[in-house]
């Protein structure tokens, strides 16, 4: 556990160092809180046409019957914080992965290419205690990054919103996206990128393939809610919860087993 | 202390290092030479425990290495052929992981102590990045050291270095000879190679050669005695041979004559060459250039 530690220590330092790498994570996460504010609150107000005038936003006002945190809304406040729900899947998907991402891209592919790798597996640092530093290192800044982001989703739509609509944000299937399915999706696509990296010639390779794997399937589901396709509800919360932990639980022997100190000395150029 | 036993590693179809063995005793200095693709890299990385080998073992103390060995490793210090900072880290960063890596007990005295040890002291606060490249090569020669190895195994440690920092990096080799630690030196220097190794390992995949640098003169070139003389030695050649020299080679004012281990005949023949009136100026055991060895261990095999 102290070489865990002493291994993350050293990662956070060095990213203190170049706060930068966290740009992309942090401007998509700007994107992803400002769209549905395009949605629900600046459309609207530029064309003086209110969300529940329309009849696109049926399975909102659906919605508002069965959810009891939005029950005492009024029509346009219900709208509102359904979107804001639905929209949360995608803030909390894209900011982990990307945060993650971001850092992973400096931390085991980084290694090597800083020609710092070699040295490190000369210690008595075992496999395992490498790759579970560079999965925390990783995901722990991506969930950070990611509450933070959630902090100032809340807070805008309280200051932006209609009056109320901020208290849907902290029912308990929001905050168990925020806390529960987003580490278990950023865990998800780092372990996937380390477990690509031990059986790739090329980094790049590897620094993707965790992102993409997860990426297209949050396009998909969030494209999949706005067409009334699915509900993210605290059903199917759990049911993306308990297959991101199953996912977690299968990467995570693969990438023991997979992880392989010598093809990555040999084989990275 | 560190015993290598018909090593043998391939990648895929090609063979990096074939059947090579040696044993190393505490306090020996042992220099790995070869040209570049011999292998060298290769053998230091399977002693060092990073790499496995295809066939063969590796033992420390009498412990065979394996990639789950993890405690031998510590054991061991590998100066890997990039100095390997974490470049936005000062120096006591960077040493500071290692030792909490290395489990040293009390961390940071046992940095303070290095940085001490190399000079590095007043440069502890600056970012690796900063530093000169000798500089580098000395911080992560201190990491080397940091855990206080028995083993230390050193990929081209003065490769790219000025003088003077070249110099201080064999004076610290040395040392760690005085200290009884066991060192292996890959290196493409036979100057330095011939200033601090006992022994000397030539490896062309294979270890085509294994001995004492003046054994593997000898073995090679023979014995051989330099006299030198006040003025022309061209007519005293004759005279070393009738005192009993069968091997005799004039340059300019210089007799160079083989004497095949056999120091019995060296006064005869200074007598005889006093005796004719030469003046003799020195005599010296002739010490062929451990590049000329080299060169012609590689020579020879090759054929």
């Amino acid at each position: 556990m102290k070489r865990i530690l002493a291994l993350v220590a050293k990662d956070f330092a060095e990213l203190r160092h170049s706060p930068g790498i966290f740009v992309p994570a942090l401007l998509t996460g700007m994107g992803a809180i400002l769209y549905p504010f395009a949605i629900a609150v600046i459309i609207p107000a530029v064309t003086g046409e209110r969300l529940s005038d329309s009849a696109d936003f049926e399975i909102a006002e659906l919605f508002n019957r069965t959810e009891p945190a939005i029950r005492g809304l009024s029509a346009e406040g219900a709208i509102q914080a359904f979107i804001f729900q639905q929209a949360l899947a995608l803030l909390v998907g894209i900011t982990t992965v990307t945060g993650g991402m971001s850092v992973a891209a400096h931390s085991v592919i980084g290694e090597k290419q800083a020609r710092t790798l070699e040295p490190l597996l000369a210690t008595p640092l075992r496999t395992g205690e490498l790759l579970a530093a560079k999965v925390i290192s990783a995901a722990v800044p991506g969930v950070v990054l990611t509450i933070c982001c959630f902090v100032a989703y809340v807070v805008l739509i309280a200051i932006f919103a209609e009056p109320r609509v901020w208290t849907a944000l902290l029912t308990a299937r929001s905050l168990g996206l925020v806390f529960l399915v987003g580490p278990l999706a950023a865990l998800l696509g780092l372990q996937l990128a380390v477990c690509a990296s031990s059986r790739v010639n090329d980094p790049r390779s590897a620094q993707q393939l965790g992102a993409v794997v997860l990426i297209i399937p949050i396009g998909v589901l969030q494209v999949a809610q706005f067409v009334g396709g699915v509900v993210l509800s605290g059903t199917i919360l759990m049911a993306i919860a308990a297959v991101l932990a199953a996912g977690n639980l299968l990467v995570l022997r693969a990438a023991v087993s997979l992880f392989d100190r010598e093809s990555i000395l040999i084989r990275w150029k | 202390m560190l015993t290598a036993s018909h090593l043998t590693r391939r990648f895929d179809s090609r063979v990096a290092v074939e059947d090579v063995t040696f044993e190393l005793a505490p306090g020996e200095i042992f220099a790995l030479l070869g040209p570049n693709g011999a292998g060298k890299t290769t053998t230091l990385r399977m002693l060092a425990g990073l790499i496995a080998p295809t066939a063969g073992t590796v033992h420390v103390g009498g412990e065979r290495m394996t990639a789950r060995a993890s405690h031998l490793r510590g054991r061991i210090g590998f100066l890997t052929e990039a100095p390997g900072l974490w470049d936005r880290l000062t120096v006591f960063e960077n040493l500071i992981v290692y030792a909490r890596l290395q489990g040293v007990a009390p961390t940071e005295r046992a940095v303070n102590a290095v940085l001490d040890l190399f000079g590095i002291a007043n440069r502890a606060n600056d970012p690796t990045a900063q530093l000169s490249k000798g500089l580098k090569q000395r911080v992560a020669l201190a990491r080397t050291l940091l855990h206080d190895p028995a083993i230390v195994l050193l990929d081209e440690p003065t490769a790219g270095l000025d003088p003077e920092s070249a110099h201080d990096t064999r004076a610290l080799i040395l040392r760690l000879r005085g200290e009884n630690r066991t060192v292996i030196l890959s290196t493409h220097n036979l100057d330095e190679v011939d200033r601090v190794a006992d022994r000397v390992g030539v490896l062309r995949t294979r270890l085509i050669a294994l001995d004492t640098p003046s054994a593997l003169r000898s073995r090679l070139f023979g014995q051989r005695i330099v006299v030198t003389l006040q003025g022309p030695a061209g007519q005293y050649a004759a005279v070393a041979r009738s005192a009993g020299a069968t091997d005799v080679t004039v340059d300019g004012d210089r007799l160079s004559i083989g004497v095949d281990g056999n120091s019995v005949i060296t006064p005869p023949i200074v007598t005889a060459l006093v005796g004719a009136g030469a003046r003799i100026v020195s005599v010296i055991p002739e010490e062929r250039p451990l590049e000329e060895v080299y060169l012609r261990l590689l020579k020879d095999e090759s054929r």
